[in-house]
């Protein structure tokens, strides 16, 4: 063999293995073109099952057509598949996470409503994994209204990651949501605590205050005055 | 004048001096070929080559501090010599120093240890220092590296070294030997004591994922051998007198030098985590300047060879490497030292072992500890990230005219890493393939996303490190151990 076909070869190799380069990326539009290589029985959303085993492709699509029974979205149950995959995680965890997704989006449903857009379940649902638990999904929503909740869920989803503590996140997150261009303040607020919590917890805490008092945005509810008294000691039976 | 002074007088009366060119596929070379013909993998880190996979290889490409230790292992060339198996340890480790402007630097230092072994005696030691610069000049990068080493092999070679045929060359086309036959000369203890100086300079570019890169190196090695010989009833009819009767010993010094110039292309890609790289190396030229009784030299061969690293956890990875021809893969300066030459053009070697480096692999690794806790880089850095929001695009339909797709949005995605050699991104937008984005002149690294408004989930990643949310995008979840940006498309 010479050298030149040698190289040919490795070239080729490569080719096939490289992860491509372009400069632009468009999202498949699985409803409509499916580059599929397997399909679930009722979802019709493509999974592409080459990059599992065969075991964990069957398990996976149980859990699809389990999620399509259920009125559940599966496109983001396929993206964690997906994801797993791509970063060559063992197959029992990929299903563990997919599996518990897929709760987590019938909590989401169920917290937003029926009504509520895939994107929406998809940010509940994070938000959920993240530790808020569904009183505060509840509360994104009726602070939004008709409007879509994902800018705030992904923004409360973020201050909680960062270390800020979940009632202060809730309660500001609510707060400014209700407010007009609401996305652009919360999104401002993401950026501001994101910066200061590289200094500390406490820092994202200070910040997210200022960053709400500067706003202007009045509380939604006065805050319950509390009666300076002790609590009644239940009598003893 | 005792028998030994005439007897060493008569020797010396042989070293005629002898200097010129060589051409290197007809003549043998020059004594040391260290980087003559560098099997790719293990002196991709003295060399300084860009290349991904030698990166990561056993040599660094990313500057990354790395630590690597290989077993070298040499298969039988055919000629059924024992001497030619021998098992070294190779040992290489760098370090970055920092940038100037924009080239970044780096220092670099190999060892190769052989122990004495039981039937030569000979034993090797030798270390080299390489200081590297790298930048960037438009989409290719060069480097340069200078680098300077010594060498000593201490042994006892067989007696056949330097047997008749060893002086019979020596002499050039002087006859001096009565009989070839019978051995007349026993070198005892042998000393090689060697230096070298390189100056290397290339060129590396990527094309479809593959990084290609050429170079060429110019060095000059000296080496001083002490041995003591043992002459056996010398029958050499010239010089000697026929009376001359045995020779117990004799110490002679032979002085070499030797200048070469090498090429060397390479090809490095990666299969997911796996990376690889083939290399060639072939010697373009070479000037001699030695002694006549001094050893004689090996040719330098054109050597093929291929490496291979696999991850095992973030910081550890297995290197495999194989070559075409052993000369290039031991210890290298004094190549040629105590085994007769071979005249095996193909003569593989294997190497095997491990290489610590940070280079976080599996998700959550963390920072290293022990070892390599003099590591303060950290790979897989992204200073920052923007997001440009271009116009909606119209909507697209099928035949029908019913709209097939929501608006999608063309979303321009700017990583701010200018250390980087590489950024890839992969999230729902890629269907999770990993998919490399384009260095801009900046600095920036850019990726275009046509994205229907929504929320997607994003990682980055630079130079093969660790998946990371990209800087300035909220965090999303983190159920596979790193977690993952969103990014928020809006109407």
């Amino acid at each position: 063999m010479t050298l030149s076909a040698a190289l040919l070869i490795v070239a080729q190799i490569a080719a096939v293995s490289t992860p491509p380069t372009g400069d632009t990326i468009q999202v498949p539009q699985m409803r409509s073109q499916p580059v599929v290589t397997a399909t679930t029985k009722r979802s019709p959303v493509a999974f592409d099952a080459d990059r599992f085993d065969s075991l964990t492709a069957n398990a996976l699509r149980g859990l699809f057509d389990d999620a399509v029974e259920l009125g559940l979205p599966v496109r983001p149950l396929v993206n964690r598949a997906l994801e797993g995959a791509a970063r060559r995680v063992p197959s029992e965890r990929i299903v563990r996470v997919v599996r518990e997704h897929a709760a987590a989006l019938h909590h989401a449903k169920r917290a937003l409503g029926d009504l509520s857009r895939e994107d929406e379940l998809e940010a509940a649902a994070i938000a959920l994994r993240a530790g808020l638990d569904e009183r505060a999904v509840q509360a994104m929503r009726t602070s939004r209204g008709r409007e879509s909740v994902v800018v705030p869920l992904v923004v409360l989803t973020d201050l909680v990651r960062r270390g800020v503590p979940m009632a202060n996140a809730q309660e500001a997150v609510a707060r400014l949501a209700r407010a007009p261009r609401s996305d652009d303040i919360l999104l401002g607020l993401q950026a501001t605590v994101a910066k200061n919590a590289q200094r500390g917890p406490g820092m994202a805490l200070d910040a997210l205050n200022r960053y709400v008092q500067a706003t202007g945005v009045p509380p939604a509810v006065a805050a319950p005055i509390s009666p300076d008294r002790k609590p009644v000691r239940p009598p003893e039976p | 004048m005792t028998l030994r002074r005439r007897t060493a007088r008569a020797l010396r009366r042989r070293s005629l001096r002898s200097s010129g060119w060589v051409l290197p596929c007809a003549l043998p070379c020059a004594l040391a070929v260290f980087e003559a013909a560098p099997l790719s993998a293990l002196h991709a880190q003295v060399r300084g080559d860009a290349p991904m996979a030698p990166a990561a290889s056993i040599g660094p490409v990313t500057d990354a501090p790395t630590f690597s230790v290989l077993g070298v292992a040499s298969l039988p060339d055919g000629s059924g010599n024992a001497l030619a198996q021998r098992n070294d340890v190779w040992l290489g480790a760098t370090q970055s120093m920092g940038r100037i402007g924009r080239v970044s630097v780096a220092a670099l230092a190999s060892g190769n240890l052989r122990l004495e072994d039981g039937m030569t005696g000979g034993a090797q030691s030798q270390g080299l220092l390489t200081l590297r610069a790298r930048t960037r000049v438009g989409e290719n990068r060069i480097w340069s590296a200078v680098s300077y080493g010594r060498s000593a092999v201490n042994g006892t070679p067989a007696s056949g070294v330097y047997g008749e045929k060893a002086l019979m060359s020596g002499m050039g086309s002087t006859p001096v030997l009565a009989s070839p036959s019978p051995v007349d000369t026993t070198v005892t203890r042998r000393v090689d004591a060697g230096q070298l100086a390189r100056a290397e300079a290339g060129l590396v570019t990527t094309y479809a994922g593959i990084e290609f890169a050429v170079g060429m190196s110019y060095e000059r090695a000296t080496r001083v051998t002490r041995q003591t010989m043992s002459v056996d009833v010398p029958r050499v009819s010239v010089s000697v007198p026929s009376n001359a009767g045995q020779v117990t010993s004799s110490s002679l010094r032979t002085v070499q030098r030797r200048d070469l110039a090498t090429g060397i292309a390479s090809v490095g890609f990666n299969t997911g985590q796996t990376q690889w790289l083939v290399s060639v190396t072939a010697p373009v030229a070479s000037w001699l300047r030695s002694d006549a009784l001094a050893p004689l030299p090996q040719a330098v061969p054109t050597v093929a060879s291929l490496a291979v690293v696999q991850p095992v956890t973030g910081w550890l990875s297995l290197v495999g490497a194989a070559a075409s021809n052993a000369a290039t893969m031991q210890g290298a300066m004094l190549r040629d030292e105590l085994r007769p030459r071979s005249t095996a053009n193909f003569s593989p070697v294997v190497a095997l072992g491990v290489r610590l480096s940070r280079l976080p692999w599996r998700d959550g690794d963390g920072t290293p500890t022990g070892i390599l806790a003099f590591e303060t880089r950290t790979l897989g850095t992204v200073d920052s990230l923007s997001v440009e929001h271009a116009q909606a695009e119209a909507p697209e339909s099928d035949e029908s005219g019913q709209s097939l797709v929501r608006d999608t949005l063309r979303v321009v995605l700017l990583v701010d890493a200018p250390r980087a050699e590489s950024v890839e991104l992969m999230g729902d937008a890629t269907q999770w393939s990993i998919t490399r984005m384009r260095r801009l002149t900046s600095g920036r690294w850019r990726a275009e996303l046509k994205l229907p408004p929504g929320a997607h989930r994003l990682a980055v990643r630079a130079d093969g490190g660790q998946w990371i949310a990209p800087p300035g995008l909220p965090i999303g979840n983190d159920e596979f151990g790193s977690a993952v940006g969103v990014l928020v498309v809006r109407r």
